[in-house]
């Protein structure tokens, strides 16, 4: 799979679609009352609108020139009761309308939220962590707007066009056909604007996308960056990137813009044929309906210009629309088997048979090729080889991080894929190389995988992995709060935190890859006490280049271009002097060199 | 209006533009009366008097006052789009530059999601407030002093009774002001937790498929989630309350009229015709005053996020230039004097003497957590430290150019990053326009060349941000050749080669060291084979140098160093040596 980066736009269909609009009216649904209600609201505020005009008017043209005090304070009364109906629609409608698009956004949050906690690692690995960050946050706020006022706004101006058109063929009918004229036009120019306007929304889209990603990577990278003195460099990509995204809002704005010009020139445009058509062409009009026609003619075209705001939110929504479903939609890789069972208790038997394996199937590249071994409760095995050789792959395979392609992954006789991920994973604790701590205390981290135990459980855990003395020291001990990452601590005492995190979550299997490289040694010395104690009743595997660590595994397998070609122990394989004597051998010449 | 002269700051050199466009808006404004004025024309003279000759003649001008005024209202909408964009890059240039300044301190403590809500959200917020708000406000303005100017040439008795109901408005205004800002403060705190939230669960979704902990991460989700829309309620809650009562005080204009108005003409104290141009532009007054309301909102929306922009501008960098920079070249004397240095309260390193010559090599070894990387840190200035000074080749590094002396050192860190970008790419960070072979000569040296070159795309592999996808020893290669690449005075390898096996280290070192013969290179390493070799060899334990000198004088002084080794050794079984020696 091709990876995405900072400057590489992420592809889109190119048409539109129409199911997302559906799909996202679907999220509409379980408010279809409140919206009943809001338009409801907005109705009778519009006909408490419309009265206040022909009060003025009643009272500019009859009340006054009779002198009739009376007269203008009921008109006055009746025009309050007008202004406090209209402020109590307005509030009650801004709460409801605010209700259902805060809501809403809540709920699209959480399907895109929740689905990328089901997503594989290659999901993560294959794109840049800001491109899918900006789309759980700031994608979706960005409908929040369309959501909350856009649909309501719609019906209502649907509604208002509807009263409109059948006052007005109530009327005129001649008169109202040649005022809907106008429209057959403005529909062919929104058809043809709207591929143009789609494409440049679309690059808006990924241009703030890059421009995103390249911000996040920034951040986490500035270390990096700082050390290298690289911010020159780093300015001008993010100055061509801020420069790309200028351009695209630019376009995208222009051909937004467009459509209001568009809609004036063809209203009035349709206003004036319809002089033209009732004066000139048309005789049996009276004057009367005429000037009642001409006086309702612009209200006609009042919200089409507002519907035509509402179709350009939706166009610009459409692009992250587009977006957030296809996380949505995002296929796992690894999924539960319908009706997959709970593991059971694990009592730490695994066995794999004949197990083959690719990362990519179609380039046929076999990482394992038909390995098979089994190991009792309680053993420790230690895997070693060289780079690449496929000793991570069996402990991915092993977690269920991938499915095998050949041949079968058992824990105590049953397929791992008949299982529930979330029951296996819990029941095995993986430490791997990259030590990510979170935000938080030291203790909330030692504690994330079991948050109900008690701090004596968590400094027992730490004091096993010797992390205890160096915690202590920090400044406020185990509250210290770490970044995440565990900036400021240093590599080793990241490795003693997760070391503890993984202790505490007292697993069945435990894995450790490559997980004490950072430590020093006479702190891996202690270790290797607390160590036995944490491995004793448990099945481990370990990846270690250590021969310490190695040294008192129960089996030893030595790893080599995906099959496995030594097995035994620290004494048979020496004594056997194959590649693992070799390895011996060479790392003794490396100490022996001194 | 600290925020607004800020924002202002940013705006002016765009004062001629924003001008002529507000004119443009005006005449646009005058044009779009034309129409409405006309119509009423033709329904008077055309269809109540019957003279259909004028009819073309107006129709004419309605087209093209309509044409004219979608032209030019278009001219100046963009033109403000450009001015926005205009002073918004500057804006968002000028935070990636000060993202860049930062030190250290400030990313030990900022969680990333932090930055990205200012330099998203809050950036989109500012957008908004220079392509729309000001000109809002402007164009409400004009046409509100306008409409004023006039009723008052016409009433000015009748006019000032009509601003009767402008106390009241400010009164609202300046509550729902004053009662809605806090609620954008929280929701933007708000967007920046959630973030947060987000963004490291995308960080560490390794850890958290690892111990299945899904559920909890979805519990921290849901609450900061929920949070986001209580506060968005909170927020619509307040304005919800006082828009109405804006818009009613707009409306009570038109009561005025009514009933003041109307009373006053009675008694012939104004004429009916006052009354009915009164009426008719009494919309200029309204609309202004009904918008007010809006534009607090997004003035206040605006304010909250200007103060977390504004802040992050005003963090302070400890770690900056010397007035007068020294531009000397850097041969890699490195000397420390003295040097203390803690974080907060937590004493890292206690007086630290050390001098290094170029061509010379120092390696620390140590317990986690004694220092070690630290001290190579403050050679590299990413802290200043607390007491004490280092001088390189004589010069306090606080006189140097910042610039100049990170040029000159290469550092490959203990945690790996790695860019999303191809391998090519992340080996030539510091020297962008390296040449390929170059590139691959950097990774030989690290023994990455044959690993990358068996990668089906080779050195064009683009790598996942952190380098994921690689082992934790391919990554810590990489970032050797990246720092080998850079061809520095000083090379720093903190712990780097700690998950490549030991052989292939053993050969590393051995490669390296024909490298470094002129530079001065600083080794953290936990194996005694990779710092048997250096010239020097510091043992840090709590901060302090406890012991010093070559492999064979601590061999001799048997003291850490020496128990490290027999540890080291003692991995080796005595009969197995023998029968292998």
């Amino acid at each position: 799979m091709a990876r995405n980066k900072y400057d590489i736009d992420e592809e889109l269909v190119s048409v539109f679609r129409l199911k997302d609009l559906i799909r996202l009216l679907g999220y509409l649904k379980p408010y279809k009352l409140t919206m009943a209600v809001t338009v409801m609201l907005m109705l009778v505020a519009s006909v408490a609108n419309l009265l206040g005009p022909v009060l003025v008017q009643d009272a500019i043209d009859n009340r006054i020139p009779d002198g009739d005090v009376t007269g203008l304070v009921v008109l006055a009364g009746i025009f309050a009761a007008t202004l406090v109906i209209n402020a109590v629609c307005f509030k009650f409608r801004v709460r409801l309308m605010s209700t259902i698009g805060n809501n809403i956004v809540k709920k699209l949050r959480e399907d895109i939220f929740y689905k990328l906690q089901e997503l594989p690692f290659s999901y993560y690995d294959s794109r840049p962590h800001g491109k899918i960050l900006v789309r759980v946050i700031n994608y979706v706020n960005s409908l929040s707007d369309l959501l909350s006022n856009g649909f309501i706004n719609f019906i209502t101006d649907m509604f208002t066009l509807v009263c409109i058109v059948a006052f007005m063929l109530f009327i005129n009918v001649k008169l109202t056909l040649i005022s809907l004229l106008g429209l057959p036009p403005l529909i062919i120019t929104i058809m043809f604007i709207k591929n143009i306007q789609r494409r440049n929304t679309q690059a808006l889209s990924m241009k703030q996308s890059n421009l995103n990603a390249y911000i996040h990577e920034s951040i986490c990278g500035v270390k990096v960056t700082q050390s290298f003195a690289r911010e020159k460099q780093n300015e001008g990509i993010f100055h061509e990137l801020s420069t790309a995204y200028r351009k695209a809002w630019m376009k995208f704005i222009k051909s937004n813009f467009i459509l209001w010009p568009i809609i004036d020139t063809i209203s009035t445009g349709g206003v004036v044929l319809l002089y033209f058509a009732g004066i000139m062409w048309i005789q049996d009009i009276s004057v009367g309906v005429l000037i009642a026609f001409v006086s309702y003619i612009w209200r006609f075209w009042l919200p089409i210009t507002n519907m035509g705001n509402f179709y350009n939110a939706m166009i610009n929504a459409m692009a992250y629309l587009e977006r957030i479903f296809e996380t949505i939609d995002e296929k796992p890789a690894i999924a539960n088997k319908p009706g997959a069972a709970q593991m059971p208790q694990v009592k730490g038997r695994v066995e794999f048979k004949n197990v083959g394996f690719a990362y990519d199937v179609e380039e046929g590249n076999k990482i394992l090729d038909n390995i098979s071994f089994e190991f009792g409760p309680g053993s420790t095995v230690a895997l070693v080889g060289p780079t690449g050789a496929g000793k991570s792959t069996v402990i991915n395979l092993l977690s269920r991080f991938y499915d095998v392609q050949e041949g079968e992954v058992l824990i105590d006789g049953i397929n791992l894929k008949d299982v529930t991920l979330n029951s296996i994973r819990r029941q095995m604790g993986v430490m791997l190389q990259d030590t990510f701590l979170f935000s938080g205390t030291v203790m909330s981290n030692i504690k994330y995988a079991r948050p109900e135990a008690t701090d004596e459980e968590a400094i027992q855990a730490a004091k096993t992995v010797c992390a205890h003395d160096f915690i202590i020291n920090l400044k406020d001990g185990y509250d210290t709060e770490i970044n995440e990452r565990g900036t400021r601590l240093s590599i080793g005492e990241r490795q003693l935190i997760s070391f503890a995190r993984a202790l505490l979550a007292d697993p069945r299997i435990l894995i450790l890859d490559e997980a004490t490289s950072s430590i020093d040694t006479r702190t891996e010395l202690a270790l290797q006490n607390g160590l036995q104690r944490l491995l004793k009743g448990r099945t481990s595997f370990i990846i270690a280049h250590r021969l310490s660590t190695i040294k008192n595994a129960d089996c030893i397998m030595y790893i080599d271009k995906g099959s496995i070609v030594e097995r035994g122990t620290h004494e048979e394989l020496l004594a056997a002097k194959g590649h693992y004597y070799k390895l011996y051998n060479s790392q003794f010449s490396v100490m022996k060199a001194v | 209006m600290q925020n607004i002269k800020w924002v202002w700051g940013y705006v002016r050199k765009y004062k001629l533009r924003i001008c002529v466009s507000l004119i443009m808006a005006l005449v646009a404004s005058a044009l779009s009366m034309v129409s409405p004025y006309v119509s009423g024309v033709i329904v008077d003279k055309v269809i109540r008097q019957g003279q259909t000759g004028l009819l073309v003649k107006l129709s004419v001008l309605i087209m093209g006052a309509i044409i004219a005024k979608a032209i030019i209202r278009f001219t100046y909408q963009i033109s403000f789009e450009k001015v926005s964009q205009g002073a918004f890059m500057t804006i968002r240039e000028s935070m990636y530059k000060k993202l860049q300044e930062l030190d250290f301190k400030f990313f030990d403590t900022t969680r990333t999601g932090d930055i990205m809500a200012k330099m998203t959200g809050d950036m989109e917020t500012v957008r908004h407030f220079i392509a729309w708000v000001i000109y809002m406000s402007f164009e409400n303005s004009v046409i509100f002093l306008f409409a004023v100017i006039l009723l008052f040439t016409i009433n000015w008795q009748f006019t000032l009774i009509m601003l009767l109901v402008i106390p009241f408005l400010a009164w609202a205004a300046i509550k729902l002001a004053s009662e809605v800002r806090p609620t954008f403060s929280a929701i933007r705190q708000q967007f920046s937790r959630l973030n947060s939230v987000v963004q490291e669960n995308i960080s560490g979704n390794r850890v958290i498929r690892a111990f299945a902990t899904e559920k909890i991460e979805i519990g921290k989700f849901d609450r900061e989630n929920e949070a986001y829309r209580q506060k968005n309620m909170d927020s619509a809650n307040v304005w919800s309350k006082y828009l109405p009562i804006i818009d009613s005080l707009a409306g009570t204009l038109s009561l005025t009229i009514i009933i003041i108005g109307g009373i006053l003409a009675i008694n012939r104290q104004i004429t009916l015709g006052e009354l009915v141009t009164f009426n008719s532009i009494i919309w200029a007054l309204g609309n202004p005053m009904k918008m007010s309301g809006w534009l607090i909102n997004d003035v206040q929306r605006f304010n909250a996020s200007a103060d977390k922009i504004r802040e992050f501008f005003d963090t302070g960098t400890s770690i900056s230039n010397a007035e007068k920079p020294a531009e000397n070249d850097i041969k890699g004397v490195v000397e420390f004097k003295n040097v203390s240095f803690g974080y907060e309260s937590e004493e890292v390193l206690r007086s630290i003497n050390l001098k290094v010559n170029p061509g010379q090599t120092i390696a620390i070894i140590g317990p986690t957590g004694s220092g070690k990387s630290t001290l190579v840190n403050l050679i590299c200035r990413f802290y200043d430290c607390c007491q004490g000074e280092i001088l390189i080749d004589g010069v306090n590094i606080k006189d140097i150019d910042l610039r100049n002396l990170r040029e000159k050192i290469a550092v490959a860190m203990q945690d790996v990053f790695l860019f999303s970008d191809t391998i090519e790419g992340n080996i030539a960070y510091g020297v962008p326009d390296a040449p390929y072979e170059s590139v691959k000569w950097a990774a030989g040296i690290a023994d990455a060349d044959s690993f990358i070159s068996n990668l089906p795309e080779g050195y064009d592999t683009i790598i996942g941000e952190r380098g994921v996808g690689l082992s934790g020893g391919q990554r810590q290669r990489i970032a050797l050749a990246r720092a080998i690449l850079k061809d520095p005075s000083i090379l720093i390898l903190d712990d780097t080669t700690s998950s490549v096996d030991m052989e292939t280290e053993f050969e590393i070192h051995k490669t390296l060291r024909s490298f470094y013969n002129n530079k001065t290179t600083f080794i953290i390493a936990h194996r005694i084979a990779s710092v048997k070799n250096a010239d020097n060899i510091l043992v840090l334990n709590g901060g302090h140098i406890i012991e010093q000198g070559t492999h064979e004088e601590l061999l001799k002084q048997k003291g850490y160093y020496y128990n490290v080794y027999l540890t080291q050794f003692g991995d080796f079984d005595a009969g197995t040596v023998q029968e292998v020696g």
